[in-house]
């Protein structure tokens, strides 16, 4: 059985080492585009082959791992540019592969279990969705298109006044709440019994979302924002 | 990220003892924000300004501060104190509420933590974690799922807009179930409210 050890990662392990200790990491690899055979390349080379920023790589490898953020880190804007990219790829695995895997949980489910009380929960879980969708296209359309603006240093653009970095860490709403909710009602109030292979599929789809979600938002609010607010309080100064 | 978030000030003014605490409760499971204070006087000016539930001291900080102390247990009666066990003092300068050593595991000391956030929660009227929702709070429950306004539940019930709010807060501390849509499936699920009463 496996059991979770995962180290602070450094720039000289093997990747695969890596994986096998949090195989969560290999939802961040998908995340920067990089594929899962990873052969006997340590970190430092993977991150070269891939170009992406090494110390990027690992301060998020080290969020996945359950580490907390570190604090002051200066990034790059090209680093930065990575993240959005990131981030953008993470909205992708949102939308298309973990939110329709559990609608297809919750609608078989709920064809067994035709109470209307499931019924309500299938409800809650669309209108959800919906709010989800609208974060994820704000985040999209406004937050990241502002954030390239201000790294590409293309000013003469304008950039649309009614948004700034600290603005955006306010709009960021907490998607984690509604799915906490979600959590909370299956395992403690809805009545429903047996269909345990389908109810643990949705159980770990439910889990495997809220730690990417996590992870997804202390990358927003522990790297972007600051990093965003650094910039423009140099530009504005 | 849910759970109420603990407020932990660290009294230390070694920062490796300092850093090493606040690595323990991070990686932790424990919701927590953690502050540092170098001395008495700087623990006094965070707890005016942040609403802290455990201070975790290195009792050499309360020697002949006795006054102090007393002032901030007075002022703040929830606030739980452990104190950190160098081995060095023959008694103990304060009474704290629980203490450990740097030797301990950190399973130990984080066990202690959460054990002090059970009784800060025993202290504000919660006494366990289950949902028993009083009576007034079941009429503002019944009036959240059939989608009133505070304004509305208020006038039905003839209480203030401010104590809905706060019997709204205490129904989503004890059910742990934030949004209106959830709350109708925990009233639903619960029995509180007749499925067929509502609109599906």
């Amino acid at each position: 059985m496996h059991h979770f050890t995962a180290t602070k990662m450094s720039p000289s392990m093997k990747m695969a080492d890596q994986i096998d200790a949090n195989p969560r990491l290999l939802l961040m690899l998908q995340h920067f585009n990089i594929d899962f055979r990873v052969s006997d390349l340590t970190v430092s080379q993977l991150c070269k082959q891939y170009e992406i920023s090494e110390a990027l790589f690992v301060d998020i490898a080290n969020l996945y791992n359950g580490f907390g953020a570190k604090k002051n880190h200066t990034y790059t804007k090209k680093d930065l540019l990575q993240v959005i990219d990131f981030l953008k790829n993470s909205h992708h695995y949102y939308r298309s592969d973990m939110y329709p895997q559990i609608n297809s949980y919750i609608q078989l489910l709920q064809k067994n279990h035709p109470e209307r009380e499931f019924k309500l929960l299938n409800r809650f879980f669309n209108e959800y969705f919906t709010e989800v969708l609208e974060h994820l296209d704000y985040e999209d359309n406004v937050a990241f298109p502002y954030f390239i603006k201000l790294l590409k240093n293309r000013s003469e653009e304008s950039v649309p006044e009614q948004f700034s970095s600290t603005e955006y860490s306010e709009h960021h709403t907490d998607i984690e709440l509604k799915l906490h909710d979600l959590k909370n009602l299956l395992l403690k109030y809805v009545n429903i019994e047996g269909d345990l292979d389908l109810r643990r599929k949705l159980f770990f789809a439910l889990y495997e979302l809220e730690y990417d979600l996590f992870v997804h938002s202390l990358i927003e609010e522990s790297i972007l924002i600051p990093s965003g607010a650094n910039i423009e309080k140099k530009e504005n100064a | 990220m849910l759970k109420t978030t603990l407020h932990i000030v660290i009294l230390e003014s070694s920062k490796i003892i300092f850093e090493g605490l606040y690595s323990i409760l991070y990686q932790s499971d424990i919701y927590c924000r953690v502050y540092r204070a170098e001395n008495i006087d700087e623990l006094s000016d965070i707890l005016k300004t942040e609403k802290i539930n455990i201070i975790i001291a290195n009792p050499v900080h309360f020697v002949n501060r006795d006054k102090e102390i007393n002032k901030i247990k007075k002022e703040f009666p929830s606030l739980s104190i452990v104190g950190i066990d160098f081995g060095v003092m023959h008694k103990a300068v304060i009474e704290t509420d629980a203490s450990f050593t740097l030797y301990d595991t950190p399973e130990h000391i984080l066990h202690l933590i959460s054990r002090m956030d059970n009784r800060n929660k025993s202290i504000s009227g919660n006494s366990d974690d289950s949902d028993n929702l009083t009576k007034r709070e079941l009429e503002v429950l019944t009036c959240i799922v059939n989608g009133k306004l505070n304004k509305e539940i208020a006038e039905e019930l003839n209480i203030s807009i401010h104590t809905v709010v706060r019997h709204r807060k205490n129904i989503t501390t004890k059910t742990g179930i934030r949004s209106q849509s959830g709350l109708t499936i925990y009233a639903i699920s619960k029995k509180i409210v007749e499925i067929e009463d509502i609109e599906i």
